[in-house]
């Protein structure tokens, strides 16, 4: 490789990457904790999913009944999502296909708007509302406690962290033009693609050296150099892992940049059909014939013969065409377990008239190309293939990440400081890395302290976790920042990590009586996990904490940083 | 050692230019490029690969956009590029 291209290679590297560093440390540490959402959740709640989950009934019958208390259902069309450990499930009920039933709504609906001040009308679900047209409604339902989930206040910190993972914190942003997807998402995209372009310009600064590089570790030697082998070897080890990440990171966030053009040119704007070529939809549309159904169907029976029929795939997706009329339908769609097939789609529709089943595809057995690239594109990036043994690969492989990322920023920083830099640029290096490392370092002691303070708080909702976390973030940040002083950030960090890793299971035991032992003997391995997980946190934070402070006494310590 | 200044760009315009070239050029060959494919392939198909292959070339023409001598050659190649793709659009 001549010189022009090695520099050209290593300066595009070096400016993408620390343009992105703190945001893609943020996206990188979220999304690690967000492989265990569904634990987090079950820890924060101190109800275990692995102990009910197979035992939960599911009543959609139960549903049905409860709306029809409140609304006229005939005619309507119903979409159920369910959540993929089983015990919960997005429901919608969009407005009726029929227009006499669709005109009382409205004028329901308008009689309702007028009782209410405007502004107070209470907000169901999350913002899929299609205007105050129809009484059409969007909840979540828990089916273990058969009531509606208020997301606000059902919010936990499992769904914390992973839309933490994708800045969806950051949506409170209006953006002054709208560009097709909300700030934080566009941010999160933006970075994912820049990420993209510094993992490639990054391999092609070591390609010449990669093998010999690979294998150079020089722990003993200056703390630049130990930063540069850290940053390539995790890096080159790392990349397959961090390439599918940027990629499909950049796929399942801001997808529209690629749909649009396709949606436009290709599809003639019909992006119902596009949705539907990938899958994410049923466009079908089932006349509605305006005549009573005279059979009777039972939803919760049919699901479980359908269930049965397909033993290794779960549901997820079932929508109910033209509620109670003679051509009434009922869609079901399901994913296969990932380990009797990677991907497909099983698809099954179903007339209730004449209880004939139109069409049926086995989740198992076909999977066209298409459902082959999204099976890839979701597994890959969710780690939900093998079982927790590999979830705590990728949250490790995630950890390593933010590793390579701190490793980055430490060697752009020493890199430029030396007497030749003018001290106005160093000046300004120095406070970028400062502030850059106290924002990104403090987020294990704040992840582990809010957990543990939510021990103490009965029933916290969303505001609550937000006000722990971006506080006591804020707090500890402008401490950090405000002590100049690198090692000392490191150094505090890791003591507070090994602190608070550490108080989180021990208060556990103590608050909850959730000691290992008991939540062993009683099933509850998510809340075990968790407690276990933050406990290794901790004792992995006090090793190096300590191997910090051996080093000194041999080495002569290198100053890590002048404080400017 | 940060990289070497002499190979660098230095003009902030050029700099701009080239970022351009890159995001905005590079994202219209790589476009065109697909739409041209739905023409042979399944355009579903089309479309899915895309997820994948879509990001990756963009993100190495923005990098030729950095790589390449001259900053105008790669502007003209990347809008002869695009042009040449949606040709069969243009005439139809």
């Amino acid at each position: 490789m001549d010189n022009r291209k090695y520099n050209i290679y290593f300066h595009t590297h070096t400016v993408s990457g620390i343009i992105i560093c703190v945001l893609l440390y943020v996206i990188f540490f979220a999304g690690s904790f967000a492989f265990f959402k569904d634990d987090i959740a079950a820890w924060q709640k101190n109800s275990s999913y692995v102990a009910s989950w197979q035992s939960t009934p599911r009543d959609f019958n139960g549903i049905l009944d409860s709306l029809g208390r409140h609304h006229q259902l005939k005619g309507r069309d119903f979409e159920l999502f369910l959540n993929k450990n089983g015990v919960a499930g997005y429901i919608s009920m969009l407005g009726s296909n029929d227009s006499i039933v669709k005109k009382e709504a409205k004028a329901l609906a308008l009689a309702k708007a007028k009782a209410t001040p405007a502004g107070e009308e209470k907000k169901r679900g999350r913002g899929r509302g299609r205007g105050g047209e129809d009484d059409a409604a969007y909840f979540t339902y828990d089916f273990a406690h058969k009531k509606e989930v208020n997301y606000e206040k059902d919010y936990d910190m499992g769904e914390f962290l992973y839309r933490l993972h994708f800045l969806a914190p950051l949506n409170v942003i209006r953006l002054p033009i709208p560009l097709g997807a909300p700030f934080g998402y566009l941010l999160a995209g933006i970075v994912s693609f820049i990420f993209l372009f510094a993992l490639i310009t990054g391999l092609l600064v070591h390609w010449d050296k990669m093998v010999s590089n690979f294998f150079t570790f020089r722990p003993w030697a200056k703390w630049k150099t130990v930063w540069t082998d850290l940053h390539t070897a995790l890096g080159v080890i790392q990349f397959p892992f961090q390439f599918l990440f940027a990629v499909t990171g950049v796929v399942l966030i801001v997808n529209s940049v690629l749909l649009a053009p396709f949606t436009k040119f290709v599809y003639n704007g019909d992006d119902k059909q596009l949705y539907a070529d990938l899958q994410t939809a049923d466009n079908t549309t089932y006349e509605y014939t305006y005549t009573p159904l005279t059979t009777s169907f039972d939803l919760n029976q049919f699901l479980t013969q359908v269930e049965k029929k397909w033993a290794q795939s779960d549901i997820n997706r079932v929508f109910i065409r033209n509620y109670q009329d003679a051509n009434m339908y009922v869609i079901v769609l399901a994913a296969p377990h990932a380990e009797a097939s990677f991907s497909g789609t099983g698809k099954l529709v179903y007339r209730v008239r004449d209880q004939r089943i139109l069409q049926e595809t086995s989740p198992t057995q076909h999977s066209t190309y298409v459902s082959k690239v999204r099976g890839l594109v979701y597994h890959l990036h969710f780690g939900d293939f093998g079982g927790r043994p590999l979830r705590v690969m990728y949250f490790v492989l995630g950890l390593m990440g933010c590793v390579v990322i701190i490793s980055g920023i430490l060697i752009w920083l020493v890199a430029r400081d030396k007497n030749s830099t003018p001290s106005r640029e160093r000046k300004f290096n120095f406070w970028t890395a400062n502030i850059f490392l106290a924002v990104c370092l403090s987020m294990l002691p704040v992840t582990a302290f809010t957990m543990t303070a939510l021990l103490f708080l009965k029933n916290a909702g969303q505001s609550d976790i937000f006000h722990l976390y971006f506080y006591s973030w804020l707090v500890l940040g402008v401490y950090f920042i405000a002590r100049k002083n690198i090692a000392l950030t490191n150094k505090q960090n890791l003591l507070l990590s090994a602190v608070l890793c550490f108080l989180l299971p021990l208060l556990d035991g103590v608050v909850r009586n959730n000691w290992f032992w008991n939540t062993f003997t009683q099933g509850h391995f998510d809340i075990l996990f968790i407690d276990l997980l933050f406990l290794g946190l901790s004792i992995i934070s006090t090793v190096v904490l300590v191997k910090m402070n051996q080093r000194k006494e041999v080495v002569t310590p290198q100053p890590v940083a002048v404080g400017a | 050692m940060p990289a070497n200044k002499k190979y660098l760009t230095t003009s902030p315009w050029l700099r701009l230019s080239k970022i351009m070239a890159g995001t905005v050029g590079g994202y219209l060959v790589m476009i065109s490029l697909h739409l041209l494919l739905t023409r042979v392939f399944p355009r579903e198909n089309v479309v899915a690969t895309a997820f994948f292959t879509g990001y990756i070339l963009w993100a190495f023409l923005l990098l030729w956009a950095f790589v390449a001598k001259n900053v105008w050659q790669v502007w003209l190649t990347y809008a002869g590029l695009s042009l040449l793709f949606s040709l069969p659009y243009l005439i139809s």
